[in-house]
């Protein structure tokens, strides 16, 4: 069934023009994280401590911190709240590391874990950002993102 | 082909069918006998699985086997690329505005 260390993990890389102190509260503070994902989140940044988010008043990722190093580092699970969506709470882990870049940062995704057979019904619930990327790559606009308004 | 996948992957039957078939390949009447619905039903379910690339069928005689194709997955395995691409965008927008916010207002 091919390696299997292709397709479970993701990996994004972004620079970003500002220092890890800056970007690291909006990786543990509720009121910030939900200016970049979900319309509602509770969080506890500590190891233990509850990672909520309500990604689009449907889809809620929840799981739990495991580690927290500001401003450098976070690890948390993540699954989805609900029966059969095939990545429950906590099944994977997704760990953001922020590296000094010149006078930005370097910010690292790993999002593990991630059973084969959850992907696709863990695509359902991005169909509506695909469509996003689809208009990006298509040269369109792809509009205010109605699942995080 | 990505909207097949997506229209694929849907419907709840069908994922049931595609974790049948991760790891073994199994006959249409195999995965029929895990469901309560019908044989036609299913096997209509198998047809979709199979033009959206997602289970591979192959033919022996009179049996038709089933077994899903793993890199038809991958490029639904995008779709959360994208969604973490989406996502940390806006949070390098957000933090980089109160970054700029904050350099203005030491400077005035």
């Amino acid at each position: 069934m091919g390696t299997v260390t292709e397709t479970d993990v993701v990996e994004q890389e972004v620079r970003i023009a500002a220092p890890p102190g800056v970007i690291f509260p909006y990786l543990i503070e509720a009121e910030r994280m939900t200016r970049w994902m979900g319309i509602e989140a509770k969080l506890d940044p500590r190891p233990g401590g509850v990672f909520w988010v309500n990604v689009n008043g449907r889809d809620k990722a929840r799981g739990e911190f495991i580690e927290v190093v500001p401003p450098n580092r976070v690890i948390f699970t993540w699954g989805w709240d609900g029966e059969g969506t095939g990545l429950p709470p906590g099944a994977s882990t997704v760990e953001i590391t922020l590296q000094p870049d010149g006078q930005g940062t370097l910010l690292r995704l790993r999002h593990t874990g991630l059973p084969k057979e959850v992907q696709a019904s863990h695509a359902e619930g991005w169909v509506h950002y695909a469509e996003r990327l689809a208009a990006v790559s298509e040269g369109r606009d792809p509009g205010k993102d109605s699942y995080a308004m | 082909m990505l909207d097949l996948k997506l229209h694929a992957i849907s419907q709840p039957r069908r994922r049931e069918i595609l974790r049948l078939v991760r790891d073994r390949e199994l006959s249409s009447g195999e995965i029929s006998s895990h469901f309560e619905v019908s044989r036609p039903a299913v096997s209509q379910h198998l047809k979709i699985l199979v033009e959206a690339g997602l289970i591979d069928l192959r033919r022996q005689g009179t049996s038709r086997l089933y077994r899903a194709r793993p890199e038809g997955l991958n490029e639904i395995r995008a779709y959360l690329e994208a969604f973490w691409e989406d996502r940390l965008g806006e949070l390098k927008h957000a933090a980089e505005e109160e970054y700029r916010r904050v350099e203005d207002g030491n400077r005035d």
